[in-house]
C-alpha cells in the first residue's frame, strides 16, 4: 500500500475549523433556547406554544432545504460527467444522513405542536404527508446504498434515486399554497419573502436558523469524514492488512492470525485465506495473479 | 408548557445523540485505519529487516 492511498489525517487548521464550527453551533442552540424559552414574549393567539416556532421552522429548513436540497445538488454534479467525482456521492450521501435525522425531528416537533393546536399529533395533510414520505424515499436512499456493489455503481444509482426523491421538495414547499392544509403557509419563506413576524421573535426565529444551520455543517463534515474513512476501509485495505499480518503469523509459527481480534477491535478475526498460493488453494484472493496488493471488491 | 417543554427536549435529545454517535463513529473507524496502518508499516520494517 502506498502511502498516498492513505485517507490522509485532518489539517490542524481544518481540524479547528471543524470544531470552531461545532462550538459555534452548540453556542448558537443555547442562545435559542434561552432566548425562545425564556426572553421571548408568549403570543397573543398560541399562548406559549408559539416557543415551538423557534425550533420546528429551523430543523424543516435545513432537512428540506440545505440537507436534501444539497444532495440533489451533488447528485446532479455526480450524474454531470464534466463534474463526475465520488467526492459528490459522499457528500450527498452525507447530507442525505444528516437531513433524515433533521426530518425526523421536524415530524416529532411539529406532532407535538400539532397535538394542543389542531387536537390532533397526526392529520394526513399535505404538507405532513410530503414530509413524511420524503423521509420514507430518503430511508430508502440510505437503504440502497447499503446494498453491495462497486463504488461507481452505487453512486450512479444514488444519485438518480436522489434526484427521484427530491421532486417531493418542492411539492412539499409550495403544498400550503396549492392545497388547503392544516398547515399554515410560510412564515419567512412566503411569495412576498416578507417574513410576517417582528421584534424580539424574529431576531430569535434568525439566530435558531443560523443556529441550526451551523450544527447541519458541523454535522456534514463530521459525516462527510466517516464516508472518507469507511470507504478506505471498504477498498479492501483492511483484508489485505489483515491477509498479510495472518501470512507474517501462519509462517513465523505463531497463531497471532486465528486469534487477534480484528482491526475494528470488535471481536475476533475470522480465518483468513493466506495470500501465499498453495495447491489446494492456488492464490485465494487473486491478489498474486494480479501483481498488485489489491483485494477484489469487498461487498458492503 | 408542557408541550414546548417536550418538543425542545425530543428535537435537542435527537440532535445531540446523533452527533454523539457521528463523533464515536469517527473515532472507531480513525482507530481502525490507524491499526491497518501500523499493520503495514510493521509488516515492511520485517521485510526490509529480513
Amino acid at each position: 500500500m502506498s502511502a498516498t492511498r492513505v485517507p490522509p489525517p485532518l489539517s490542524p487548521r481544518a481540524r479547528w475549523t471543524v470544531r470552531s464550527i461545532g462550538a459555534a453551533a452548540a453556542v448558537g442552540m443555547a442562545l435559542t433556547v434561552w432566548l425562545g424559552l425564556w426572553v421571548t414574549p408568549p403570543d397573543q393567539v398560541q399562548g406559549n406554544l408559539v416557543r415551538l416556532v423557534y425550533i420546528h421552522p429551523g430543523v424543516a429548513w435545513v432537512a428540506l432545504y440545505l440537507a436534501f436540497g444539497l444532495a440533489a445538488v451533488a447528485s446532479l454534479l455526480y450524474l454531470w460527467p464534466r463534474t463526475r467525482s465520488l467526492f459528490w456521492d459522499r457528500l450527498a450521501a452525507a447530507a442525505v444522513e444528516v437531513g433524515v435525522v433533521f426530518n425526523v425531528c421536524t415530524l416529532v416537533s411539529g406532532s407535538i405542536w400539532g397535538r394542543p393546536t389542531w387536537g390532533v399529533y397526526w392529520a394526513w395533510d399535505a404538507r405532513l404527508t410530503l414530509t413524511a414520505i420524503l423521509l420514507v424515499l430518503f430511508l430508502g436512499y440510505i437503504a440502497l446504498r447499503r446494498l453491495p456493489a462497486d463504488p461507481e455503481k452505487r453512486a450512479k444509482r444514488s444519485a438518480f434515486v436522489c434526484l427521484f426523491a427530491a421532486v417531493d421538495i418542492p411539492i412539499d414547499h409550495f403544498s400550503v399554497l396549492w392545497w388547503r392544509t392544516l398547515h399554515q403557509g410560510a412564515t419567512v419563506l412566503n411569495p412576498d419573502l416578507s417574513p410576517t413576524i417582528h421584534g424580539s421573535m424574529a431576531w430569535t426565529l434568525l439566530i435558531s436558523f443560523l443556529s441550526l444551520t451551523l450544527v447541519f455543517v458541523w454535522m456534514l463534515l463530521v459525516r462527510y469524514r466517516i464516508g472518507v474513512l469507511e470507504d478506505w476501509l471498504g477498498s479492501g485495505e483492511l483484508d489485505v492488512a489483515l491477509r498479510q499480518r495472518q501470512a507474517e503469523g501462519s509462517s513465523a509459527g505463531t497463531a497471532d492470525g486465528a486469534t487477534g481480534t480484528d482491526a475494528l477491535g470488535t471481536g475476533p478475526r475470522e480465518p483468513v485465506p493466506s495470500l501465499v498460493p498453495t495447491p489446494s488453494s492456488p492464490d485465494p484472493a487473486g491478489v498474486v495473479a494480479a501483481g498488485h496488493p489489491a483485494v477484489p471488491e469487498r461487498a458492503r | 408548557m408542557n408541550y414546548v417543554i417536550a418538543g425542545y427536549s425530543i428535537v435537542l435529545g435527537i440532535l445531540f445523540l446523533y452527533a454523539a454517535q457521528l463523533v464515536w463513529r469517527r473515532r472507531r473507524l480513525t482507530r481502525a485505519v490507524d491499526r491497518v496502518v501500523a499493520f503495514h508499516e510493521d509488516g515492511a520494517r520485517r521485510t526490509d529487516g529480513g
